[in-house]
């Protein structure tokens, strides 16, 4: 089995990169751990940004979804990973109704 | 740690070339896997791709590539299968490639049933040249070569590769990458030739004047005109007009492969058995 060095602690990384900002990881997380961020560098003006790390579920729907190998989850045995909260679930909504991006003023419940 | 792709890819190409959300990386990571959990070697492996944006996939794989002429995928792999026949050939190709310019290649690698896993990422359009029409565009829509509306008859690749004799026939959708995986395991365990389908988006060129603007419209739009094949064969003609079945649409393990076929040849110009007779065959005419 292929293998690749998680950060310590981490459930979730991306490689800025690759990522050519698609937004269909953030389209495909349940639980509002990704989100696009400005980057005027960037050719969409846009990059990936992992938010909430803790909310991750570890369901890897992102990194099978991701065209670029631009996102990688870790395995189940060496992180904790968080159980599916309301509060992901309204972060998800609010980030995929504002063009994938958090909104500014967004406040957790 | 996670699952590691760099191991299989040409690290000083990437990042890929394919636009933002393209489903080709999909298919490549999928392919990948696929690879990683049969255990063979990249050494064992040739992938022979054509043009198209999918002939950039050869490019990125670490194995033994070969990146071929428009169309003529299953021709170049189908000499390298006859020369090694204890090795893999894959070949990748386009909707464009495939069923258009190299139709008349495909359904002759489908009749010799020789064993080659083609895998064809389809997109309903000539992507790489700016949205002309191809053969797999959907009736009725925009093109830059029909303006008003796509008039040209849909082809099916995967009816046409059951048609031709392909011995294992699968289409599978680039938004369930799991299912897609399970089947070019199933696809490159199988002994003969195996056409893989794989619908995929192309929101730059189909989806710009056809209402799909971003990666996620085409991939919903892909989603609703699919349906697994048990649902789709209990369907009446009426309602599974305009759908197009996933899974395994075809899987036949009696056909006698073209490599054996070829052994026998030899065995019989080495003196080893008699002439070939239609007793060697489970099918005659």
């Amino acid at each position: 089995m292929a293998a690749m060095i998680a950060p310590e602690n981490t459930p979730v990384w991306v490689d800025t990169a690759r990522c050519k900002a698609c937004d269909i990881c953030v389209d495909a997380c349940p639980a509002g751990v990704l989100s696009m961020q400005q980057e005027p560098t960037s050719t969409l003006g846009a990059m990936i940004a992992v938010i909430a790390a803790d909310a991750c579920i570890g369901c890897h729907e992102c990194e099978l979804v991701c065209p670029d190998f631009a996102i990688y989850v870790a395995e189940k045995k060496e992180v904790k990973f968080a159980k599916l909260t309301d509060s992901s679930k309204a972060r998800q909504e609010a980030i995929a109704n504002n063009g994938y991006r958090l909104p500014i003023d967004y406040k957790e419940n | 740690m996670a699952f590691n792709y760099d191991q299989y890819l040409r690290l000083e190409k990437m990042p890929t070339l394919w636009c933002w959300g393209c489903g080709d990386g999909v298919v490549l990571k999928a392919f990948i896997r696929a690879v990683d959990k049969l255990e063979i070697s990249q050494d064992d492996m040739c992938v022979v791709s054509g043009i198209g944006c999918s002939g950039r996939f050869s490019s990125y794989v670490d194995f033994n590539t070969v990146h071929t002429t428009h169309g003529r995928t299953v021709a170049y792999a189908t000499g390298i299968k006859l020369a090694n026949p204890s090795k893999h050939v894959v070949c990748v190709a386009g909707d464009g490639d495939a069923l258009a310019i190299g139709g008349n290649h495909t359904i002759h690698g489908c009749r010799r049933n020789i064993d080659i896993t083609m895998i064809v990422i389809q997109n309903f359009i000539y992507g790489l040249t700016n949205s002309q029409t191809s053969p797999t565009t959907p009736q009725g829509m925009w093109t830059v070569t029909q303006k008003a509306g796509n008039i040209d008859p849909t082809f099916d690749g995967c009816e046409l590769a059951v048609a031709s004799g392909a011995s294992f026939v699968g289409r599978e959708n680039v938004t369930a990458p799991k299912k897609l995986e399970k089947l070019f395991i199933q696809a490159l365990e199988h002994k003969g030739f195996a056409y893989v389908e794989a619908l995929s988006n192309c929101h730059i060129n189909l989806g710009r004047k056809n209402k799909m603007l971003s990666a996620m419209e085409n991939l919903d739009w892909i989603d609703e005109i699919t349906i697994p094949v048990k649902k789709y064969n209990a369907m009446t003609p009426e309602e599974q007009l305009n759908l197009l079945p996933t899974g395994i649409i075809k899987q036949d393990t009696e056909v006698r492969e073209y490599c054996d076929m070829y052994q026998d040849i030899i065995d019989v110009h080495q003196g080893k058995r008699g002439k070939i007779t239609q007793d060697d065959f489970v099918k005659k005419i």
